[in-house]
This record gives C-alpha cells, sequence and structure tokens, in this order.
C-alpha cells in the first residue's frame, strides 16, 4: 500500500522563489506528493544560507539546493558543517549572464560578431586597466553555486582572473536587477527568471546564456542531511518519486505551470510577471528587449536526458571546478566526497521500475564550447 | 579583557534598538546598526567587528556569507561552532530567527553568552509580535460579530442578547468560532442586498 512504510508522512520542503523550484511546486499542485502518501508544507525562503542552516538543523526536511552547497557543506565550507546528501537532481542549466547596455555597448564597439567567448571582455579589462579605470563589478548568487563556477570558468577561459581583474560579490537574485539599474553592478550571472527580467526591463542584454558555457550542467538538487536520508529511507524514496513525477509532467506541460510559477514568485517580488517567467520555461529566449526570440530549447530542462539522475560526473566536475579554485583542503578526499553526496543508489532504489543508466558516471556528461580551454589551478 | 565589538543587522529598527540595549547592560560594545546589506562589507571592514548578528530572515545573509571565501585579507566571518552544545545554540538561534557571524580570533567563550542574549530578545520580540497580532485579530473580530449581530437584530427583529445566543448556537452546532459564523452572515447578507 502507497505510504505504508513511510517512517515521517508530514514534512517541511523549503525552496528559493526561482524558476527552477518548479518540480516541488508542480508535486504540490497535483497531488503527486499526496499520492506517495506524504503531506508537505512548502516553506519559501530569502537566501541559500537560510535554506542550508535550516535543512541541517532539522527545521526543513529537505529543500531545493545549489549542487555545489551539498559538497561544500559537508566539508563545512562557509558555514555549518553537516554531511548532506542527494540523490535527486531537480534539472539541468537555467543560468544566464546579463550586462549593463552601458557594457554591452562598450562590448559592441570592439566586436560586433558575438561574445560567447569572453576575449571581447578581457580586451576591455586591459583597456581600462590602462586607463586606470575602477575593474568591472559582476554579481553571482552565491560562493558555492554552478552560477559562481560557471562564470569565473568563462572569465578564466580568456585569461581573465575573477580574484583580480573583475570584482566579484554575490547579491540575491531578487536584487540583481535594481542593482543592475542601479549601476552598482556591470552585470550578473542569476538564473531563471531574473536575466529575462532585467532583459524585458530594458536594462540589461544576455550576453551569454549557462549553455553556451557549460552545456547540460548540473543546477539545483533536492538535498537532505545525511543523517536525514538514513532514518527516512522510505520516505525519501516517496518523495523522489513525487519529484521524479513532478517534472515529467513538466517536460510535457511547462508553459501549463507559468500561473503557478508567478503564484509563488511573485510573493517575493513585485518585479514578477508571466511575461519574464516564459522565456526559459517555454526555452523561446529573449536576448534583448524588443528582438526577435532566440529558439534554446535547452535552457532550462526538467527532466528529459537523463536529467534528474545524480550522476557522479556531475559531482565530480563540480568538485573539480571547486578544487580548482582552491576551495578543497588538500587533505579531503574528493572521490569520497563525491560518493558521499550523490546517492545514484537511492535514486535507482526509489525509481526501480523506469529506464535506468547502466553506470552512475557518464564520459563527456557536460559539453564545452571548442575554443574553451580549461586553465587548471588559476592560482 | 576588552569587551567583544557586536555589529547588528536587522531590518526592523525595534528589534534591533531592543539588543543594542541588552547588549550594551552585558558590557559589550555595539560599533555598528545596519538596518540592511547595503555596504555591508565596508562596515565590516571599517568597524572591525568581532561578532555580526544578522535577522535570518534577511535576504542579505548570502552577501555577508560570501565574505567567508571572496574576501581574503579583510576580516573572515564565520559560523564557527562545532560540538554539540553548539548546535543546540544554533538550533535555537535558527528557532529564534537570528544568524551569527564570528570574527576569526574572537574567544569562543565569549560568544555564548552573546548567543544567549540575542535569541532572547529575538524571542521576546516574536513574542511581542504575536502577541500583537492576536490583539489586532481580536479587535477585527469583534468588529464583524457586532455588525453580524447588528444584521441579525435588524432582519430578526432581536435584541442584543437574543442575536448574540443565535449566533453562538450556529457556531457551537458547525463548531465554528463566533467570527467565522459572523462573517458567513454578512457574506450571505450581502448576496442578499441588491
Amino acid at each position: 500500500m502507497i505510504g505504508a512504510n513511510i517512517e515521517k508522512k508530514a514534512l517541511k520542503l523549503g525552496y528559493m522563489p526561482l524558476s527552477d523550484c518548479l518540480p516541488l511546486l508542480v508535486a504540490q499542485k497535483q497531488g503527486f506528493f499526496a499520492e506517495q502518501g506524504l503531506d508537505i508544507e512548502l516553506q519559501q525562503e530569502v537566501s541559500w544560507s537560510n535554506i542550508r542552516d535550516k535543512v541541517i538543523v532539522g527545521h526543513l526536511d529537505g529543500a531545493h539546493m545549489l549542487a555545489p552547497m551539498v559538497l561544500a557543506s559537508t566539508i563545512g565550507l562557509g558555514g555549518l558543517r553537516k554531511p548532506l546528501v542527494t540523490a535527486f537532481s531537480l534539472g539541468l542549466n537555467g543560468n544566464a549572464f546579463t550586462v549593463s547596455n552601458s557594457l554591452h555597448k562598450q562590448l559592441r564597439k570592439l566586436n560586433t560578431t558575438g561574445f560567447k567567448h569572453a576575449s571581447t571582455l578581457k580586451q576591455l579589462i586591459e583597456q581600462r586597466k590602462a586607463d586606470n579605470l575602477t575593474p568591472f563589478v559582476f554579481a553571482t548568487v552565491y560562493p558555492y553555486s554552478c552560477h559562481n563556477l560557471q562564470l569565473r570558468d568563462w572569465l578564466a577561459s580568456a585569461d581573465i582572473d575573477p580574484d583580480k581583474d573583475i570584482e566579484l560579490v554575490i547579491l540575491p537574485p531578487s536584487q540583481m536587477v535594481d542593482h543592475l539599474k542601479l549601476q552598482n553592478i556591470d552585470g550578473f550571472f542569476a538564473g531563471a527568471p531574473w536575466n529575462s527580467v532585467a532583459i524585458l526591463q530594458g536594462i540589461g542584454h544576455c550576453l551569454v546564456t549557462g549553455t553556451d558555457i557549460w552545456k547540460n550542467a548540473p543546477e539545483k538538487v533536492f538535498a537532505v542531511t545525511q543523517e536525514w536520508a538514513e532514518k527516512n529511507p522510505n520516505t525519501h524514496h516517496a518523495l523522489i518519486r513525487a519529484l521524479h513525477q513532478a517534472c515529467q509532467w513538466l517536460e510535457e506541460s511547462s508553459a501549463d505551470a507559468i500561473p503557478l510559477l508567478e503564484e509563488h514568485l511573485s510573493l517575493s517580488s513585485p518585479l514578477i510577471d508571466q511575461a519574464c517567467l516564459t522565456p526559459a520555461i517555454t526555452g523561446e529566449y529573449i536576448v534583448v528587449k524588443n528582438k526577435e526570440k532566440v529558439k534554446a530549447p535547452g535552457i532550462l530542462i526538467f527532466n528529459r536526458i537523463m536529467a534528474n539522475f545524480p550522476w557522479l560526473s556531475h559531482a565530480q566536475w563540480i568538485c573539480s571546478q571547486m578544487h580548482r579554485w582552491g576551495w578543497i583542503p588538500e587533505n579531503i578526499s574528493q572521490s569520497d566526497l563525491i560518493k558521499q553526496c550523490y546517492r545514484p543508489d537511492i535514486y535507482r532504489a526509489a525509481l526501480s521500475d523506469i529506464k535506468l543508466p547502466d553506470d552512475d558516471y557518464q564520459e563527456n556528461i557536460i559539453s564545452i564550447p571548442p575554443n574553451h580551454q580549461f586553465i587548471a589551478l588559476y592560482k | 579583557m576588552t569587551p567583544a565589538r557586536v555589529m547588528l543587522v536587522d531590518d526592523t529598527p525595534t528589534r534591533s534598538a531592543i539588543l543594542e540595549q541588552a547588549l550594551l547592560d552585558q558590557g559589550l560594545i555595539v560599533v555598528c546598526r545596519l538596518e540592511s546589506a547595503q555596504g555591508l562589507i565596508k562596515n565590516v571592514e571599517i568597524h572591525q567587528p568581532d561578532i555580526i548578528l544578522m535577522d535570518l530572515e534577511s535576504p542579505d545573509r548570502d552577501t555577508l556569507e560570501s565574505m567567508t571565501v571572496l574576501n581574503e585579507h579583510n576580516p573572515k566571518p564565520v559560523i564557527m561552532f562545532s560540538d554539540e552544545d553548539d548546535n543546540q545554540i544554533i538550533s535555537k538561534a535558527v528557532q529564534a530567527g537570528v544568524s551569527a557571524y564570528i570574527i576569526d580570533g574572537l574567544d569562543p567563550h565569549k560568544v555564548k553568552p552573546i548567543m544567549d542574549v540575542a535569541i532572547a530578545r529575538f524571542r521576546e520580540y516574536q513574542a511581542l509580535k504575536k502577541e500583537l497580532k492576536q490583539t489586532r485579530n481580536q479587535l477585527a473580530d469583534r468588529k464583524v460579530i457586532d455588525k453580524a449581530k447588528g444584521v441579525l437584530m435588524k432582519t430578526k427583529n432581536l435584541d442584543e442578547e437574543e442575536a448574540y445566543h443565535a449566533m453562538r448556537k450556529m457556531a457551537m452546532d458547525q463548531s465554528k468560532s463566533i467570527a467565522e459564523i459572523s462573517q458567513n452572515i454578512l457574506s450571505v447578507m450581502e448576496l442578499l442586498t441588491p
């Protein structure tokens, strides 16, 4: 009987008001949690730090979380230390880099063909140095986030040192647009819908999307503490089944979820409306206001191409990027950390009735552009 | 022993004023009180606090937390708890809605009393707010009840006591509160009156 073996029925799950929290909202709204015998309360949070702390102290049973945060918290980087695990990826991609109109104009003067590669930006940065101007300020959402790692990687691929050649700051996603407008920052790297908000308001240009840097990149995961996972294995399975069903539903009918997303996200910011939520969800992306939509079907993937599988290769990729910047202490075994935090075994047990990959690793799971060099150990 | 230097970041000025006074009473120094994270990192550099207390529900927490990674030369605030005892403090702090960042080098013995004060004041404020909300709700309820009573008196030709009794009976029969019953009466009346 469904729900018969569940250790804990009433659960509190946290999420940040971003487009990729949709699997949680849909699982609740469509009754997928209830079908699994779960009684879920969803709690909107204001910061990633809050999400982590509340999961760690047990005020939340689980949450929508940045994939690198699972690894970082397990070894105590940045805040509280407690082993976290994920057995479910909430989707792939979703990020983009939006710059101010003035920075875009300066870039256009040097290059009119495109900015997928950061070399034009590099040129501009060198000019600014020569002219003794202050460095550009770029914002991202959290130190241990794929946003930060992607932006740093993109900059480094054109020989821009993210710690020296620019100023990198952390801001909550909901404040990015205002800071860009006030010229406190020259650009931001954030997830949906914040790039679309800036673009549709006519205050920014999308320079490059996350998929141009890392195609099919991990992004948010569903995370719980290792302790919780050990105590509540059946509940965990039920959650994963409900979330998987929600992701499948989203793959078919994501546009139908826009009103639901608006209802929840507009609680956090008056800037949210259906127009800014639509581009990432439908894959018809807008890079500049009043310009033609660009077909970008992979901009936010909820379920296809095994997007929900917690690939060890994802953890490995994140770890190698964090290691590259000297964030992972030398005494930490990366291969142990990866296996501790990413739990495909739990995913397999929960979803034994669907088609599963043969291996927990997949080679070249993330594709990077051909002209993109991986400059190892930049520091 | 030099007293610890505390910085407060809270967008609720009443609460942070209460906390400031409580900390001063303990002989601590409150170096700075901010209402938002605007200029947060600069203020940390200028005031060099030993500990930063911040409203847990402030979206600016991630900005403060970034100092642990992005700023190599500046004071590094960290959440510096390791043993079981401290876990309890953290849990209490999260419950009360306060987060703390400790700058490397502050004597751990000094941390607990500061946290205790902060947790107590944040809780006190929570209780106050709850009480205020209850009082407000009670006032609003009373207004609705009075209005519904008036409607019943007028339409059913009842005196005040009879109208109230009728409402109370309805509430008991339907196991609802008198306020809910009153709201229902008013809604129905609204439907019926052209």
